[in-house]
């Protein structure tokens, strides 16, 4: 299929609302999103990840900005004209046609009809595991079959980009999770543009090439899903991306690459990546649960601890501060045990 | 009650049946029958298509509130009138003396008298039930399936032809039938403006019996219309079972529609209905100055002699309608939400003839359910033909039923664990009725309160039959005038019925606004057909 790249240039999108007056749904959001690449728009519900969709999509217009696809200026081009294929979080089926009209509609639009039309479908529905159910209609079909024929009604254009809007939140979560890398490997093997939306995070680091954060209509980081996990810009990626606990602390000294760092009553070595943080300055620890570990020693209490199987869960008093440390295997420890806390040296990033 | 209903349907049933091989035999009749289902398939179709019109452009052209609320009042205005008063302004404008054909054109000896004026007169009447039948199911279909159809390359147009419309084609359906059942019944209209050339099964059906006191060939004419009205609102009742192909999902209805229409299209759907709508306007205004002049098209000095003569002479009928409205309107709410509270919550034998034989009354044509009780209340043991009861009873029986739907489409809403949970708190079922189901069910009482007194007031088809010389009624009133010629009358009635009828359902509107519940049905449901 000829991938093509998406660039979106300086967008914002205002709302009128009838009680805060202007908002904006998107602002200055800028993204590129290379040929055959996954991007996932991640973030909570109203940071206007769907609006950034909707006007990659052609379904709202910019009021400032440009966006192009494959080069091409798309901006004010209305949505039939784009060559897109859109999944939506509720299919968006039509009700009234059986499989196979509903799949071939984009090919009848343009044109298609006879034995080809018949071969391109019976071909998307093979590739998204659906033959034999074209006489089917959609109130017929599961939720996840549903699922299956709107991904097939979408690429069967062979469009340029693929775009989904939460595609797999009305599933089960089984089915969530079969589906996401249903889509994943489809995507891989068409070699198709695709932007994704949902507010999920581990369906986001489970599909996706690139992440976007966004949060109140901006991009607060974009990068693989190491990228911002380990090393998160500010307070809300590291929060919004799997579980944290942020610690105060104050820079009391240098040392070429590493800073030290006072926290939790303790002296900690930490990278210093690419802050510039001068002693004195005054920052948050990012620490991981699974990075923290529990050792024989004191400094440190269980105030509780829940099993989980693969993994216990302690909450941890520790210098004032409550923690959440996930140990794997080992003796579970009760509440009121002492322990030690031990700290990866570059398991620990730092935010200012 | 149910019972001497039934027994009504039964003795009508039973004495037509040697009457209707007679009545069919005579060509006249039978060219009536012809006329009637012409006119209601024309009414049928022109008045969905007019109503379409409407729903699409409130449904569909981003409309401001402001805007909308101008359409819904214009088409309420039809529905709350009497239904002679679009047949009177008809023949202001376009009668032999009219203001358009005779002033304006100069055309002498024209006739507005046929199936063309009957057929737009009723269009302009019934167009509005169509309306409110359409509009929730075009904003009910979800705009993303529209916006899909365009991701895949579709043009507006495309879209409307391969998506909207074959997804409002049950609607569609509906609506005609709805329609073709509302003309089918109609009586006031072909009579003013059907004339001799073209009779129409109810207005025969009526001469037969007030004129030629034939109460038998009466019956037996309505018989025949009884089947194809029977016919309709099984099928009707069919079509709504099978269900539609757009369910409300209160998800995606929070996103905003797409720009659905284009731009010229979208201005000339707009033109479309301010057509209709100054029309409307129009005909309406004529009426209110034809009631202020001496005579339309022959004296058009200023007067307020025609409301004289209705708060004189008329004032009797005045007086008995209000009586009659006033005492039908908390009987027929409280018949509503008793029926609908029975019929959806609780279990007992019967429950479904129950249903059916209080809907029956609302959806058979009034001219038959006129004749019905006129029979069924002319002999002992029950005789009241000729009293106010009799009309008070038809009143409440046939227009209570918007109640009962409103009360059982309510309470389907309410989830049964509401009651259940106050029943495991201790409360007795009386207690939970009065302080859990009744609140909630409210509205429904309002709604039904509303309809009762719009149809007492504005009624005429079944209860044409039930008037006598202690009890009259301001629809029959107007008719009289219509005969004798006198429209000045006749026009200030149909204002003093549309400004009363206004006020009570403002009033009722406030009523349900202050005491609807959460969640509660759609205030549409306040006008409910018929």
């Amino acid at each position: 299929m000829n991938a093509a790249g998406i660039k979106v240039e300086q967008v914002s999108k205002r709302f009128s609302h009838r009680v805060k007056g202007e908002v904006y749904a998107a602002r200055d959001v800028s993204l590129d999103v290379a040929p055959g690449e996954f991007v996932t728009l991640l973030g909570p519900s109203g940071c206007g990840k769907t609006t950034t969709l909707r006007m990659i999509a052609g379904f709202e217009t910019p009021d400032e900005g440009q966006i192009a696809i494959g080069g091409e200026d798309v901006t004010g081009m209305p949505v039939e004209r784009r060559n897109i294929g859109f999944v939506f979080q509720n299919y968006a089926l039509f009700p009234h046609l059986p499989v196979f009209e509903n799949v071939a509609y984009g090919l009848r639009v343009r044109a298609l009809a006879g034995a080809e039309l018949e071969r391109q479908v019976a071909q998307v529905l093979g590739l998204v595991g659906l033959a034999g159910y074209e006489r089917q209609f959609p109130n017929q079909l599961s939720g996840g079959e549903q699922q299956r024929v709107a991904l097939a009604r979408a690429i069967v254009i062979r469009p340029r980009v693929l775009l989904f809007d939460e595609p797999l939140s009305n599933l089960d979560a089984r089915l969530r999770v079969q589906m996401r890398s249903e889509i994943r490997d489809l995507q891989k093997r068409l070699q198709i543009t695709t932007v994704y939306v949902t507010h999920d995070q581990e369906e986001a680091m489970a599909v996706s090439d690139r992440i976007a954060v966004m949060n109140r209509g901006s991009i607060v980081q974009l990068g693989s899903a190491q990228d911002l996990y380990r090393r998160p810009v500010d307070a809300f990626v590291a929060q919004f991306i799997g579980r944290v606990n942020l610690v105060p602390g104050v820079v009391r000294a240098e040392a070429g690459d590493w800073l030290e760092v006072e926290a939790l009553g303790q002296c900690l070595r930490v990278p210093r990546q690419q802050t510039r943080l001068q002693p004195g300055a005054a920052v948050k620890l990012v620490l991981r649960p699974e990075s923290l570990r529990l050792i024989a020693g004191s400094g440190a209490t269980v105030l509780s601890q829940t099993f989980l199987g693969e993994k216990t869960e302690y909450q941890v008093s520790c210098g004032g501060e409550a923690l959440q440390v996930a140990s794997h295997g080992g003796e579970a420890l009760p509440a009121g045990t002492h322990v030690g806390l031990q700290f990866p040296e570059d398991g620990v990033a730092l935010l200012p | 009650m149910a019972m001497l209903l039934a027994r009504a349907f039964v003795s009508d049933g039973g004495v037509s049946f040697e009457g209707v091989s007679a009545v069919l035999a005579q060509p006249n009749h039978l060219r009536a029958l012809r006329n009637s289902l012409l006119l209601a398939t024309v009414v049928g179709i022109a008045g969905t298509a007019l109503g379409f019109l409407f729903a699409f452009a409130a449904a569909r052209c981003g409309l401001r509130p402001g805007a909308v609320a101008a359409l819904d009042a214009v088409t309420l205005l039809p529905l709350i009138s009497p239904p002679f008063t679009t047949a009177i302004s008809i023949i202001f404008s376009f009668g032999p003396r009219g203001l358009i054909t005779y002033e304006l054109l100069g055309i002498k000896g024209v006739t507005v008298y046929g199936l063309t004026s009957t057929a737009f007169s009723e269009v302009l009447t019934f167009f509005p039930i169509a309306y409110l039948a359409l509009r929730p199911m075009l904003s009910a279909i979800d705009p993303n399936i529209e916006g899909m159809a365009r991701s895949l390359g579709a043009s507006r147009w495309r879209v409307f032809r391969t998506v909207t419309l074959p997804l409002c084609i049950p609607g569609l359906a509906n609506s005609f039938l709805l329609l073709f059942a509302a003309s089918l019944a109609d009586f006031a209209t072909p009579l003013i403006l059907a004339g001799n050339a073209f009779p129409v099964l109810p207005t025969e059906a009526y001469l037969q019996i007030t004129g030629m006191f034939d109460l038998r060939g009466g019956a037996a004419l309505s018989f025949v219309l009884l089947v194809p009205a029977l016919a309709v609102y099984l099928l009707q009742r069919w079509w709504v079972g099978r269900g539609y192909y757009v369910t409300i999902s209160g998800k995606s209805s929070a996103q905003t529609p797409f720009d659905s229409v284009a731009p010229g299209a979208r201005l000339a759907l707009l033109a479309c209905c301010a057509a209709v709508t100054v029309l409307i306007a129009y005909l309406y205004l004529l009426l209110l100055y034809g009631s202020l002049v001496v005579a339309l098209g022959a004296n058009h000095a200023w007067t307020l002699v025609h409301y004289k003569v209705i708060f004189t002479e008329g004032m009797k009928a005045i007086r008995d309608t209000l009586i009659i409205a006033a005492i039908a309107m908390p009987l027929g709410g409280l018949f509503g939400i008793l029926v609908g509270y029975l019929v959806a919550r609780k279990s007992f034998f019967g429950r479904r003839t129950m249903e059916t034989v209080s809907m029956l009354n609302f959806a058979l044509p009034g001219t038959i359910v006129g004749i019905a009780y006129l029979i069924a209340f002319n002999d002992p043991p029950v005789m009241l033909t000729g009293t106010a009861l009799v009309i008070i009873a038809c009143y409440v029986f046939r227009y209570g039923a918007t109640g009962i739907r409103t009360t059982m489409a309510l309470l389907e809403q309410v989830d049964r664990g509401l009651e259940e949970a106050s029943r495991g708190l201790g409360a007795s079922s009386a207690t939970t009725f009065r302080r859990v189901t009744l609140p909630l069910i409210l509205p429904a009482f309002f709604a039904g309160l509303g309809v009762v007194f719009i149809r007492s007031m504005t009624a005429i088809s079944a209860t044409i039959f039930l008037i006598s010389v202690s009890w009259t009624l301001i629809t029959v009133k107007i008719l009289d005038n219509m005969t004798e010629l006198s429209l000045g009358p006749a026009a200030a009635f149909s204002v003093f019925v549309v400004v009363v009828v206004y006020a009570v359902i403002a009033l009722v509107g406030l009523a349900l606004r202050l005491l609807r519940a959460p969640g509660a049905a759609p205030e549409a449901s306040l006008l409910g057909g018929g």
